[in-house]
């Protein structure tokens, strides 16, 4: 963590926020590329993904006068803006699938081939994810697996359904407990 | 209880709280706590304790390289923002402007034109890709002022789309929804290119559209939040601007 901690995300915004524009060039130097990364994890896509951080950028930098140090971590600030324009595209993107057949199959195809492994080893675990690492392990692999889905595949409910072959009301109750328990563990 | 800071969260708003930044809910749900952020100081504190506690998950993801173009788009956009940023004065307020208002198209040519062809001129003299096909530039302006608040631009990466691209942010009323318009010269009525979310970009694919003409008219409405319920513009005009072809 100590790469990403020496980089003053605060002082970045608050220099955004008085127009220093060579303040979210260095922003985008540092964080440019996991951003996109965490944004083309959701999407899926790599074109659209510099879209969505193309907006973030912008928005980042048109909105960085309201971020209020006292309500959250400014990297935090910055990865909720880049995640839910990211989340907003793929859910908007989703609801059109459920009017379209065609485009349904094709997606349940597309993703059938991306060879996921919804076992207990679905994701890497590094040691650089602090508080949250322990109370992750703490949970049973599958719920846990539903949680990282969500956040860093950006699935929905019903595609965790399909991909754990799961039935969607024992997704939904897995995911509200698996925060009840993470919440309690973390504080 | 509501308004002494946010004291005692109740368990539920932790919980649609954590949803909504784990990012599974659908779309209709998220767009229901988006709404109910802009006044509900407990989720907003729930929502921003949450985003804290799961940061450390995006490490989980390797980094992706941006293409070196990337950096340049922001730079124009940042460059079209500043631009737009000293607003003209204020005019009174006059809604229910029509497409085919003789006087707003006389005061837009007066005042708001001339901003509209300085900013396509910095931003087409900017562009480094060489064009595909025709392009055309709109800059949307508030009738009122003639403020510029989105850019509209078609045929500009090669594919049959219309990009719609906010200047700033935005403000609409929780129960309603910015849509978007456009309609051609012969067209015997406005076609609609979707619903619009505040300070995101849209892009529309125009394959079922004839290709963009001169003139041709863009127009962002006030409509009911699911949309004009008549397929056509009921609302008052909020942005409005007319097709440039551009280099």
């Amino acid at each position: 963590m100590s790469a990403l901690s020496e980089f003053d995300y605060e002082a970045a915004l608050a220099a955004c926020a008085a127009g220093e524009r060579a303040a979210l060039q260095r922003l985008y130097a540092h964080e440019g590329g996991r951003l996109l990364g965490v944004v083309q994890r959701i999407v899926r896509d790599a074109a659209l993904a510099e879209d969505i951080v193309h907006d973030a950028c912008v928005n980042i930098w048109t909105r960085a006068a309201r971020f209020d140090p006292a309500r959250g971590s400014a990297r935090g600030w910055i990865y909720s803006v880049a995640r839910n324009l990211a989340l907003n595209a793929v859910r908007d993107l989703a609801r059109e699938v459920e009017v379209d057949d065609d485009t349904a199959a094709a997606l349940d195809a597309r993703a059938s081939l991306e060879a996921w492994h919804d076992t207990a080893d679905a994701f890497v675990w590094q040691d650089s994810l602090g508080r949250i690492g322990p109370c992750l392990e703490q949970l049973e692999p599958v719920r846990r697996n539903c949680i990282l889905h969500a956040y860093v595949d950006g699935l929905s409910h019903n595609e965790i359904a399909r991909r754990l072959e799961a039935p969607l009301g024992t997704v939904k109750a897995w995911i509200k407990r698996s925060l009840a328990a993470l919440r309690e563990c973390m504080g | 209880m509501s308004t002494t800071k946010t004291g005692n969260i109740p368990p539920e708003i932790h919980e649609l709280a954590g949803e909504y930044v784990l990012g599974s809910l659908p779309a209709a749900r998220r767009r229901e706590v988006q709404a109910r952020l802009a006044d509900d100081l407990q989720l907003q504190a729930a929502v921003h304790a949450w985003e804290d506690r799961l940061l450390p998950l995006t490490g989980l993801v390797e980094p992706v390289a941006p293409s070196p173009r990337l950096w340049a788009r922001i730079e124009r956009s940042l460059d079209a923002l500043a631009l737009s940023a000293p607003r003209s004065r204020p005019a009174p307020r006059r809604a229910w402007w029509r497409w085919d208002s003789l006087a707003l198209w006389r005061g837009l040519t007066a005042g708001g034109f001339a901003i509209a062809t300085l900013l396509a001129a910095v931003l087409v003299g900017r562009l480094a890709e060489p064009p595909a096909e025709a392009r055309f530039m709109v800059v949307l302006v508030a009738p009122d002022d003639k403020a510029p608040g989105w850019v509209v631009q078609a045929g500009a990466s090669g594919a049959r789309q219309v990009e719609l691209i906010p200047l700033g942010v935005v403000e609409v009323p929780r129960d309603k929804a910015l849509q978007f318009w456009t309609k051609a010269e012969g067209w015997s009525a406005p076609v609609s290119l979707g619903l619009v979310t505040p300070g995101q970009t849209l892009r529309v694919p125009v394959d079922a559209l004839p290709a963009v003409q001169p003139d041709q008219l863009f127009e962002l409405t006030l409509e009911p939040r699911s949309g004009s319920p008549t397929g056509r513009p009921t609302g008052p005009v909020r942005y409005i601007g007319r097709a440039v072809k551009v280099m």
